[in-house]
Formats: structure tokens, C-alpha cells, sequence
């Protein structure tokens, strides 16, 4: 029974990084309705930059997580007018020409990782989240508790922006509609920017923490798009309630996948979850009303 | 708004005829005056011809991005692998349907119901697909693990040239035929434009996506159990890697999406590119670098592929006039090169 308990909050614990991870995907696939798989780089990125600002300059991860915000956003900021003038465009398939292109994102990210730190894992070392506190006989790894609440903080922040600012309105309205938004005098164009930056700017954040559970090379990178994607799957495309819930879900899973199948199993399993949602529920667990 | 570009032969200008007739003489007859080193860039040119155009059936023409297609090769690689050890001792040229089966089969289970929804789902279901094979042959028994499987030796390299060059060139035949000169080209097209539509037109569209998606797993599964026995060495780095993936995906943007022969252009370029590639520098991880910044170029400049640069191809009508002038004389009379047989242009006009 303590084996099920710990497995629970472990699992609780690892579904809230899964949420940090897919939050700003789930924004900006709602609002510019293309597939990045670049998302597992930038956690990557994200981890690497937290691991070269220790390395280098004694710099403590936690005080990293502005800075990789803003440096990554900048990133995005630079790529995302690329990405929506090929979302736009009238080549005979724009959808899945953004997906190429996300595409060569990642490949390119993932050799320049590979080149520049070979394939050696690093992980960052957090000075003040190291620790482990004991609760009834269940271990928590401090670290992991920051995760989780990281993830809540940028659920409720995502949450206040979207529906309590004039930027969140435009956000929320070229979600539902790109033209009416855009007749009603919101700037398509650099809304869609600013959505593209917000989000490798989150995700890469999500990365620091990601880097200091786990170690990471630039090869995992695709397992988080995976698992990414499998939360904004199963959470209905678009839906930030949905990504809570179904991030947590899949943590669990793999926790428990982890502890009483195999580490092994843990992408076929999810892979078959994946699959069967998609036959079962194809609309996710949230249907989005637009 | 369709990405078909392909004539049939008697589409074709006089240049064209007599590059299609010097080409296929100098892929038969390469082994009978080319050293070892040109023949082996021959046969990896000849089977990423094949594989790109695997890729292309699913995405240039049914509009669905596969990114675990290299799943469908390492299912025929292991296949090959499995049933040549000793204790099974097929023959070689037995084990290829085995694989063709399996990956067919593989495709039909999967695409059932990923097929039926948006086109994100499908690029991420069969990308866990491939992830999930890599998995699984890396953990059962009867694959050797990570340690992979030897099979025996073969040293002829024009037997492998030859092998490649007649699987690669019946998928193509097949493709021709299939895509471009029968009812089934049709339908994968209209259901690929618009799928309301070709659903009011009575055409199943489940069924046909499904096929062209088995189509697609077909080709790969056969080209990569020829591989398994030219390579004689396989575990899943070398036949399950996602690099294969990538190169598939990048050939036929290069080439041309959507087109019959984008793809083997794609393959031929790229691939001599990267072997040029890995003689300047190495085999080195900027070689990635190379092939993402060349994805995201072509996307944004060239999007549709190499093949819009050729004579004949509409995009360059200009060109294709002058050349046509030149050698035809009658080339201007037709109002449009690309789209050359009357049963092309009534399909392309909108």
C-alpha cells in the first residue's frame, strides 16, 4: 500500500512538470493552430542554458528561470512571424508545410545541442532544492515539489492573463476566430508572434526544472514533444483546464507504468493510451466550445 | 490548388524524353562500368528514391504527415533478419512479402482510427508509432536487443544494386500507375483536397486514406529488408533511427511534394549532398544543423520542391517555353506545360 501511495505522488508530482511542459503548446496551438515539434527542444534548451549558466558562471538554476524566459522568448519572438507566414501562406498545404517546418526547427536545434555537448547527459544541480522530506513514510524529493508548484503558479498566471487582460481577450477571440478578430482591430500578425514567444519562453522555464528532476541529453527532447503532445491530446486541443487535469493523468500513468510494469514500457504504453483515446475520445476530455 | 505536377510519358517534351531514356541507361548499365564506390552510392541513392517516395504517397498525395515512417523499413529489416538466421535459413527474396505483410498489416490496425481525424494527430501517432517500435525491438528477445542481429554475408554489390534498382523501380511502376493512371489516384487526391467533397462524391474516404497509408508502409518494409541483407549488420540504430525519418521528410520537400519524380530527385541530391557532406567534415551531428536549416529554407522559398525548377514545370512556364521554342517548336501551343494531358487538366482546374 505505501508503494501505491508514493507511486500516486510521485506520479501527482512528475504530471505537474508534464503540465508546465504543455501549457504554452496548448496556448499557442489554439491560437495559431500549428503542431510544433520543437516543443521537446526547447525544454532541452531550456535545461542546457540552467546547466551552462551554473557551469559557467555560478549562476543558482532558480535565478535562471527569468532569464531563459526572456532570452527564449526573444528566440520565439524572432522565429514566430516565419512560422505564421507560412501558416498564412497559399501553398497548397500550409498546416502540414508549418509542421515541416517546426520540424526542421527541432533537427536543427537537436544537431547544434549534439555537436555542442555530444550526447553526455547533464543535469542542474538546484542548491536550494536538494532534500528530501518524509512524510509518513513517503519520500518527496524537494525538487519535484518546486515542479508541481511551478506548474500551478503558471497555470493560475496563464489563467489571470487570458482572462483578465485586453491581450488575453485578443488571444481568446483569434482563437475562435483569426478574421473576426482581426476585423475588430486586433494585430493578427504580431498577437500571434507575441503567443509563439510566450510559449517557448514557458516551456523553456519548464525546461530549467525539467534539467534539475532529470538529466537530460538532446535525444530526450522528442519525448517531451511526445508527451506534450499526448496532454493537449487527451485535454481537447486548446483547453488550459484540460491540460491540468490530463498532464496529471499522465504522470501517473507513467509512474505507475514506471513501478509495477517497467521504465521500459513507459512511450509504448503511453503510445497505446494515445491511441486508444484517439479511438474513444477524439475530441479529448474537454470539448472546446468555439 | 493541387500539388500534381506529373504528365504521363507522351507528356512529355523531346529533352525530357531523351533525360528520362539516358538516365534509365545509365542506372541499368552502372555496375558494368562503375567502380565499388559509385556503385554503392547508386544502390543508397536508389533505395532513399524508394523510401521518399514511400513518404510521398502518404503526405504529397493523401495530405497526411507520417513521421514514423522508418518503423515500416525496421519492420522489414528485422523481418528479413529474423527469418535468415540460421535456425530459420529462408531464402532471401521469401522474407521480403513477410515484412511487406506485417507492415501493411501494421499500417492498416494503426491508420484505422488515426486517419479518421485531423492531420496533427496522424504526424503524432505514427511518430510515437516509430518511437514505440524502436522500443519494442530494443526489449523483446527474438531481436537481439540492442545488440542487433548479424545475417549472412553477401559480397556481390551488383546484387544488391540490381535488387534495389527492380524493388525500387516496381514501387515506382505501382505508384505510376496507381497515383497517376487509375480511379485510386483520383480519389486519393480528392479526398487529399477536400474531403467533404470527395465524400459527396460517394468516394470512401476512410478506405481510401487507409489504402494509401498501406501503400506507403508497403514500400519502405521491402526496401528495408533489402537493406538489412546489404548492410549484414542491423540493430535498431541503424535501421529504427529517426534520422531516416527526417531524411524521407526532407527529400520530398526538396524534390517536390506531390510529384512522381519530386521524390527520387530529392533522394538523389540530398544524398549525394550528405555523402559529400560526411567526406568535408566527418560524420559529425552538424550534419543535422545542415538537413533542419534546409528544411526550413525550402519551406519558405522554394515550397515547391526542386521539380518546379525544371523545363516542363508550370511554375516555370517562361523557361519551358524558350526550351520548347527551341527544340519543338510547337511547344507554345499548349496552354500549359505542367498539366499536359487533357485528363490532367480538367483534374487541376479548379
Amino acid at each position: 500500500m505505501d508503494i501505491f501511495i508514493q507511486t500516486l505522488v510521485t506520479g501527482l508530482l512528475i504530471g505537474g512538470l508534464y503540465v508546465a511542459i504543455s501549457m504554452g503548446f496548448a496556448l499557442s496551438f489554439g491560437v495559431l493552430d500549428v503542431v510544433d515539434l520543437a516543443i521537446g527542444m526547447w525544454v532541452v534548451l531550456g535545461a542546457y542554458a540552467a546547466v551552462v549558466g551554473q557551469q559557467a558562471f555560478g549562476i543558482e538554476p532558480l535565478l535562471m528561470l527569468p532569464v531563459v524566459f526572456v532570452f527564449f522568448g526573444f528566440v520565439g519572438w524572432l522565429i514566430g512571424p516565419f512560422i505564421y507566414r507560412v501558416r498564412t501562406s497559399n501553398y497548397a498545404l500550409p498546416a502540414l508545410m508549418a509542421l515541416a517546418f517546426t520540424f526542421g526547427i527541432e533537427t536543427a536545434i537537436r544537431g547544434g545541442l549534439l555537436a555542442t555537448f555530444g550526447y553526455t547527459p547533464k543535469s542542474v544541480q538546484a542548491d536550494l532544492l536538494q532534500g528530501v522530506w518524509h512524510v509518513m513514510g513517503i519520500s518527496i524529493p524537494i525538487v519535484r515539489v518546486a515542479g508541481f508548484v511551478f506548474a500551478l503558479v503558471l497555470a493560475a498566471a496563464l489563467l489571470i492573463f487570458l482572462y483578465f487582460t485586453r491581450l488575453g481577450l485578443a488571444i481568446r477571440a483569434m482563437a475562435q476566430n483569426k478574421d473576426s478578430a482581426g476585423l475588430m482591430g486586433v494585430n493578427v500578425k504580431r498577437m500571434s508572434t507575441l503567443v509563439y514567444a510566450l510559449y517557448v519562453g514557458v516551456t523553456s522555464m519548464a525546461g530549467v526544472l525539467v534539467g534539475a528532476v532529470y538529466s537530460t541529453t538532446p535525444q530526450v527532447g522528442l519525448r517531451y514533444t511526445l508527451f506534450a503532445f499526448f496532454v493537449v491530446v487527451l485535454a481537447g486541443m486548446g483547453s488550459v483546464m484540460g491540460v491540468l487535469v490530463s498532464g496529471l493523468i499522465l504522470g501517473i500513468l507513467q509512474a505507475f507504468v514506471t513501478v509495477y510494469v517497467g521504465a521500459n514500457y513507459t512511450l509504448m504504453t503511453v503510445f497505446l493510451v494515445l491511441f486508444l483515446i484517439l479511438l474513444l475520445l477524439p475530441n479529448g476530455l474537454a470539448r472546446r466550445t468555439a | 490548388m493541387t500539388l500534381n505536377q506529373s504528365a504521363g510519358w507522351r507528356g512529355l517534351g523531346v529533352v525530357s524524353k531523351v533525360a528520362v531514356i539516358i538516365l534509365a541507361v545509365i542506372c541499368v548499365s552502372l555496375p558494368f562500368w562503375a567502380g565499388p564506390y559509385w556503385i554503392r552510392i547508386g544502390t543508397g541513392i536508389i533505395m532513399w528514391a524508394g523510401l521518399a517516395l514511400s513518404w510521398n504517397v502518404i503526405c504529397g498525395y493523401a495530405g497526411y504527415i507520417s513521421f514514423g515512417h522508418v518503423a515500416f523499413f525496421g519492420i522489414g529489416a528485422y523481418s528479413t533478419a529474423i527469418l535468415m538466421q540460421p535456425e530459420y535459413n529462408w531464402n532471401f527474396f521469401a522474407t521480403l512479402p513477410v515484412g511487406a505483410v506485417i507492415a501493411g498489416g501494421l499500417a492498416a490496425i494503426v491508420g484505422w482510427p488515426v486517419l479518421k481525424l485531423r492531420g496533427a494527430y496522424f504526424a503524432i501517432g505514427t511518430w510515437a508509432l516509430g518511437e514505440a517500435i524502436r522500443e519494442f525491438a530494443t526489449v523483446v528477445p527474438f531481436t537481439g536487443g540492442s545488440y542487433g542481429l548479424s545475417l549472412p554475408p553477401n559480397t556481390s554489390s551488383a546484387f544488391f544494386y540490381f535488387t534495389m534498382l527492380a524493388a525500387t523501380a516496381l514501387a515506382y511502376l505501382i505508384c505510376y500507375v496507381l497515383l497517376e493512371r487509375s480511379r485510386f489516384g483520383y480519389r486519393v487526391k480528392a479526398v487529399r483536397d477536400s474531403e467533404i467533397a470527395a465524400r459527396m462524391q460517394g468516394i470512401n474516404a476512410d478506405r481510401v486514406k487507409i489504402q494509401a497509408f498501406v501503400l506507403s508502409a508497403i514500400i519502405p518494409a521491402v526496401l528495408g529488408g533489402i537493406n538489412a541483407y546489404w548492410i549484414t549488420f542491423i540493430n535498431p540504430d541503424s535501421v529504427l533511427n529517426t534520422i531516416f525519418t527526417d531524411q524521407m521528410v526532407v527529400m520530398v520537400l526538396l524534390g517536390g511534394l506531390g510529384t512522381l519524380w519530386g521524390p527520387a530527385l530529392g533522394a538523389a541530391v540530398l544524398y549525394f549532398l550528405s555523402q559529400q557532406f560526411s567526406a568535408l567534415f566527418g560524420s559529425s551531428t552538424w550534419y543535422l544543423v545542415f538537413i533542419g536549416i534546409l528544411v526550413m529554407a525550402v519551406v519558405l522559398v522554394l515550397p515547391n520542391g526542386l521539380v518546379s525548377l525544371l523545363p516542363g514545370a508550370r511554375k516555370r512556364g517562361v523557361l519551358n517555353q524558350v526550351i520548347g521554342g527551341v527544340v519543338g517548336g510547337i511547344h507554345q501551343t499548349k496552354p500549359s506545360a505542367g498539366a499536359a494531358t487533357p485528363k490532367e487538366a480538367r483534374h487541376d482546374s479548379p
